[in-house]
């Protein structure tokens, strides 16, 4: 059944489908870039933007390798790529697959099991599942940043409507306030959630669970720190556009060491 | 500026959205179509009874939390890069703190169309390097999976995300440390008297963003800014 899933054919769909996407994201890029362009901003920002993004987003692409390794074994690698290259999200996708599994009668999901009908069943629950966040962009991204930009020029100091650099004043727009607020409280959730699985993880404070998460995120904002450190005050600008991925390497080499 | 340039942008950003919806449903329409394809090549078809059974026993929790996703992230990425973002996937763990990042270094604000090219860019370059990286490492597959799955490194990628919102901690709590502190420490205590949430930790950041935007609108009425 494996040697199926990973037949020719089946690479092919796949591959096309990645292939669509990709040039997708060719257009979306050319397109921004020319933009940018054309209302004056500077070539140099906008490459600084892509080579940040590019290195920041190296490390955890490999992470999502890893997550088409584990699938491949039951599913074949062709499904996996396709499935982690397009919408999908590394924590979600391992779990759907499990519960489509158990859908089709599978004990669990391997390859022993697998049968044609589990895996295109298995495949097209992939797929609804995930598809969601598509399907509102497709009806609602327009009408909802519209909306959200409507509001601004209701509520907030003319500078963040109007939008142009030249003659946005010190004061922030509560925009982006926001913006920084809400990130904030994700990283509180997520840090928090590492503290509760040390202290509770394995019994309400037992304090047994794993430590390693809590020491990797902060290795990785001490080094952080330091390349912020290096770049506003040395003048290293250069290097803000490793800053994210360097801590990260560094974190996730002190994970090996613990 | 300059009425050339709002009407350039004006067609730019109407672009954007024509382009933003052939393309979603077009991958929509080939990613459902895919399973069938596969199954008429496998020779059975999907079983449509079991996949209605699946969608109500996992399906409902992840429309619920697309919902969510889509209100939550789509002022963060604006037009362009929301389309693209909600394509491709990877949302909380690389495309959303890549486009803040990348905001961070151009230091454009929100709501303005260099913040919509900023991001656009950013979710297009990050999108591409994984479609590359997962291409290289399913061509490499044979000789990378030792590697990769060695138990040595398994620390390391078991890793990644705290490694991630540890280096954008600092980059984020820096701004204002105090206000920072309460979030940090209310979801460290629920998550400490109530482990079972740290399993719901991506539905968790609702609250504990809506607290956090709670407390610094406080701040922005009094101070203008954070």
């Amino acid at each position: 059944m494996l040697s199926q899933l990973n037949s020719a054919p089946l690479y092919l769909i796949c591959g096309i489908i990645i292939l669509f996407v990709a040039i997708v994201c060719v257009i979306f890029l050319v397109r921004a870039y020319k933009a940018g362009i054309a209302i004056g901003m500077d070539k140099a920002k906008l490459k600084r933007t892509i080579t940040s993004s590019v290195t920041f987003s190296i490390l955890p692409s490999v992470g999502i390798l890893l997550g088409v390794i584990a699938l491949s074994g039951s599913l074949g690698t062709p499904w996996p790529w396709l499935r982690l290259s397009v919408i999908g999200a590394l924590h979600y996708e391992t779990q759907v697959a499990q519960a489509a599994a158990e859908q089709v009668g599978l004990t669990s999901l391997s390859a022993a099991e697998m049968t044609p009908e589990a895996f295109s069943t298995i495949a097209l629950l992939m797929s609804i599942c995930i598809m969601w966040g598509m399907i509102l962009s497709f009806f609602f991204n327009k009408a909802y940043l519209k909306k959200l930009s409507g509001k601004k020029t209701e509520n907030d100091s003319p500078e963040v409507s109007e939008g142009t650099d030249e003659n946005s004043g010190k004061k922030q727009g509560f925009g982006d306030v926001a913006m920084v607020a809400m990130f904030i409280g994700l990283v509180s959730a997520y840090i928090g959630s590492y503290i509760g699985g040390f202290v509770s993880g394995e019994g309400l404070f037992t304090f047994k669970g794993d430590l390693t998460p809590i020491i990797v995120a902060l290795v990785s904002g001490l080094v952080m720190s330091l390349f912020i450190y290096l770049s506003e005050k040395k003048q290293m600008v250069w290097l803000e556009s490793f800053s994210i991925a360097g801590s990260m390497l560094i974190g996730m080499l002190t994970a090996i060491i613990l | 500026m300059e009425d050339k340039e709002n009407k350039y942008l004006e067609k730019y950003s109407k672009n954007t959205h024509v382009i933003g919806r052939i393309v979603s449903a077009a991958t929509l329409i080939m990613l459902v179509g895919a399973p069938f394809l596969i199954g008429s090549i496998l020779g059975a078809a999907p079983n449509l009874s079991a996949v209605a059974m699946g969608f109500i026993s996992v399906g409902l929790i992840w429309t619920i939390s697309s919902v969510v996703e889509f209100l939550v992230y789509t002022p963060m990425l604006g037009s362009g890069g929301g389309y693209l973002a909600f394509i491709t996937g990877n949302l909380i763990n690389m495309k959303i703190p890549c486009a803040m990042n990348a905001r961070e270094i151009a230091q454009t604000k929100s709501g303005t169309p260099e913040n919509e090219i900023i991001s656009t860019l950013s979710i297009a370059a990050s999108s591409l390097t994984t479609i590359v990286v997962l291409a290289l490492g399913v061509l490499m597959l044979v000789p990378l999976q030792p590697i990769l799955q060695s138990e040595a490194l398994q620390p390391a990628f078991a890793n990644v995300v705290p490694a991630l919102f540890g280096a954008m901690a600092y980059q984020y709590f820096r701004k204002n440390i105090r206000l920072a502190m309460i979030p940090l420490a209310i979801m460290s205590l629920l998550f400490v008297f109530v482990p079972s949430l740290i399993s719901q930790t991506s539905i968790m950041i609702i609250p504990s963003g809506a607290l956090t935007i709670g407390l610094a609108y406080l701040i922005y009425k009094k101070k203008g800014s954070l």
